[in-house]
């Protein structure tokens, strides 16, 4: 509020300017520091809204839009040529087993080339490419004591894997015997499941000798029409 | 006045010349904005009423393709956004930015009323295009494509002063919070609707990434134009009308530099789970709950502010309006908040919550700040007095509770609608039902922009009157009575003080 009336110019420009007159002054802000719990807070808020980073990104990935997984899951659908052909059983089979041989893998290698004097090798093994029913006994209840596997003396045990369901079996043993090189029929998971129910709450590992008798006896069973048929089936690439 | 002139700034007979003389140097320019954007706010609050009723009434003139809804509430949103809220915006700006900077406005007025002009001509383009079915189907961008380089032009013939204004400035008191933001959204509006604009127009094949970038320029506009020009003249105004400094120097960077580094983040979380790099999506949920810190420690400077000279929010107007535009601030906050993050954000997507936030921030926060600094600027720009008190008060009041139905009804019919899709029960069953049950909600938004649209056809013919200088003559200014027996030491404080 100035003192207009007793300015010069007071008449004319009374109401000209009074509006701009009567406002208060403008003013620099005061120096009152934040106070402490807004800072408080504000570290709350931070808490709350970087929650919604970490596994809800995507992995910051450009390819991922599901914001709950931080890794990529591997595309579970066929990629690649003959994609559009639907996968037969077993192809599944192969899929499925070279995920399920994760548990073998440990022992007789990725490469299916066993450990010298610790672990048989698979590849080119007669004991896979032969019989199916003594391959299915070994995985159910295990091997122990003196074998020979491709001309070499192993002595070691093999734990059985019966916790394992049949069609994870199945999988991994049609895995192993077309895979590295082996070709062979396909083992299905009845087949499985038979010879489960044939040897019933037996938990001791097979010998070498005990198993003599079905070194060249296959699973009785059907097995589906298509490359897993028959011996010559082509041994597909290595799964990825 | 030459004599006046020649003292030294301090004389406060000379502060109060140079202030009027920078009020008419900007009388022009502000004054056909603000009588333009009043224009255009009637004509979207009608467009509003009609979309509401189409929304739940379909067979209401379904003759005629101009009103179906599909045409009717981009028609409605781009007049409210474009037609009044940048143009308002922009006038509130440079009368802003020409009295903190101290600068008369020295040339280009003509220029400013020519961009002006044709800046109303393109809105009125646009929207009768969209209404003829010309639309863009981009969302705040349907108006055809030719529009956006004309405007963008219109808007920049305004930006540039006040840059310049802004670069001269020259006031005794030092910092200056509110140029602060109107010079941010000088700068923020060019960068998004060119980022946008070229994006969405000019890249092919963009595919789902074209969604989230229309969305990030929806975000990006409310919160990087209509936020910083709404908190610009809160915090020229409130000082201003209570007499009391800014309460915090700390309070306000820390809100201003905060609101320029997150606001530009969001926008993709309008599509939460959808097509997009989930990180893009989480960053921009990320930022719309950090926003809280910023827009709280606005609230709380504003408060703070205020505090004690709550009595004058009766009194004055210009107080009033943005004294409730600044509570509805923090109130769209913690509504984006809840709308971005993943816990409450799914259940509200692509539901009538949104429409509620960006209500909300236009109408409740934005445009009640505007209201209040046409209450305050025009005055001293027309040169009389504004007419009514019951007018004045006839616009507060139809303008809060229309503003505030639209914003809980918004919410309430958002929450059951995204409870109901996302209510497994439902799963195998036609929408239908969902978008019926919504009804009752948009039958009240209809009646609450009706109420707005009373409000807003006195608030024009008031705004027409003074523009005319038919306003009342006289050296006091129009304030809202006191309520009886109401603080008896009002009396002690000089009338015109207060306004």
């Amino acid at each position: 509020m100035s003192d207009s009336s007793s300015h010069p110019d007071t008449t004319d420009l009374d109401r000209m300017h009074s509006a701009a007159r009567r406002e208060k002054a403008d003013m620099a802000p005061a120096k009152a520091p934040a106070p402490m719990w807004i800072i408080f807070l504000g570290f709350i808020v931070a808490v709350v809204g970087g929650g919604q980073l970490g596994h809800l990104t995507g992995g910051y990935k450009f390819e991922s839009s599901n914001p709950y997984a931080g890794v990529l899951a591997p595309d579970p659908r066929p990629m690649g040529d003959g994609a559009a052909v639907a996968m037969g059983p077993f192809e599944k089979a192969m899929k499925g087993g070279a995920g399920s041989y994760a548990v073998c893998g440990g022992c007789h290698q990725g490469n299916g080339g066993g450990l010298p004097g610790q672990f048989p090798p698979l590849a080119g093994s007669d004991w896979v490419k032969g019989g199916t029913e003594r391959l299915v006994r070994i995985v159910l209840n295990g091997l122990a004591g003196p074998v020979t596997v491709s001309g070499q003396n192993f002595n070691n045990v093999m734990p059985g894997q019966g916790a394992m369901s049949d069609q994870d079996l199945a999988n991994a043993l049609t895995y192993i015997r077309n895979t590295w090189g082996n070709e062979g029929t396909m083992v299905t998971k009845e087949m499985v499941a038979k010879v489960r129910e044939e040897l019933g709450s037996r938990m001791t590992p097979w010998s070498e000798a005990e198993l003599a008798e079905f070194a060249d006896k296959n699973c009785p069973g059907e097995i589906p029409d298509g490359p897993g048929a028959t011996v010559t089936a082509e041994a597909p690439a290595e799964a990825k | 006045m030459d004599n006046a002139s020649a003292q030294p700034d301090s004389d406060p007979q000379a502060d109060t010349l140079r202030r009027a003389a920078i009020d008419r140097s900007v009388k022009g320019p502000v004054l056909f904005l603000f009588l333009n954007s009043a224009f255009w706010l009637l004509a979207s609050t009608v467009l509003g009423v009609l979309a509401a009723v189409k929304s739940f009434a379909p067979e209401f003139l379904d003759e005629c393709p101009a009103m179906t809804f599909g045409r009717m509430q981009p028609a409605h949103l781009n007049a409210l956004i474009y037609g009044w809220g940048i143009q308002a915006g922009l006038g509130v700006m440079l009368w802003l930015m020409a009295r903190r900077s101290g600068q008369e406005l020295r040339g280009g007025k003509a220029l400013m009323i020519i961009a002006a002009v044709f800046w109303n001509i393109t809105v009125t383009v646009g929207v009768f295009s969209i209404l003829s079915g010309g639309n863009t189907s981009l969302e705040w961008l349907e108006m055809p494509e030719f529009t956006w380089p004309v405007l963008l032009i219109c808007f920049l013939v305004f930006a540039w002063p006040m840059v310049r204004m802004f670069a001269r400035a020259f006031r005794p008191e030092g910092f200056m919070v509110s140029t602060w933001y109107v010079l941010g959204a000088c700068f923020w509006f060019p960068w998004l609707f060119i980022t946008a604009n070229v994006c969405l127009h000019c890249l092919p094949g963009l595919g789902a990434l074209g969604a989230g970038i229309s969305s990030w320029y929806v975000q990006g506009l409310l919160l990087l134009f209509f936020v910083p020009v709404g908190v610009g003249a809160a915090y020229y105004f409130i000082p201003k009308i209570t007499g009391q400094p800014v309460a915090s120097y700390q309070l306000a960077q820390l809100g201003f530099w905060l609101l320029a580094a997150l606001a530009g983040w969001t926008g993709f979380q309008r599509y939460l789970g959808g097509p997009l790099p989930a990180w893009m999506v989480s960053v921009s949920s990320m930022t719309g709950v950090l926003l809280l810190i910023p827009v709280g420690v606005v609230a709380l400077n504003h408060h703070l502010t205020t505090l004690g000279k709550h009595h004058l929010v009766k009194v004055s107007p210009t107080l009033r309006f943005i004294f409730f535009g600044a509570i509805f601030y923090p109130v769209a906050g913690v509504i984006l908040a809840v709308l971005s993050n993943f816990w409450s954000g799914l259940g509200l997507e692509f539901s009538h919550a949104w429409y509620g936030y960006q209500v909300v921030t236009i109408y409740g926060f934005f445009s009640m700040c505007v209201f209040g600094a046409i209450y305050y600027i025009v005055p001293r720009l027309a040169g009389c007095e504004w007419l009514s008190v019951r007018l004045i008060r006839n616009h507060f009041w139809f303008s809060v509770y229309g503003v505030g139905t639209i914003v809980i009804t918004s919410l309430l019919a958002g929450i059951q609608q995204g409870g109901n899709q996302m209510d497994a029960a439902r799963w195998d069953q036609s929408w239908l039902p969902v978008v019926l049950d919504a009804r009752p909600y948009l039958v009240a938004r209809a009646v609450a922009w009706a109420l707005i649209t009373w409000s807003n056809i006195w608030f024009l013919i008031h705004l027409m009157l003074m523009v005319a200088g038919l306003g009342r003559r006289g050296t006091t200014p129009t304030l809202l009575p006191a309520e009886e027996h109401d603080h008896p030491t009002d009396s002690a404080i000089p009338h015109g003080a207060n306004a």
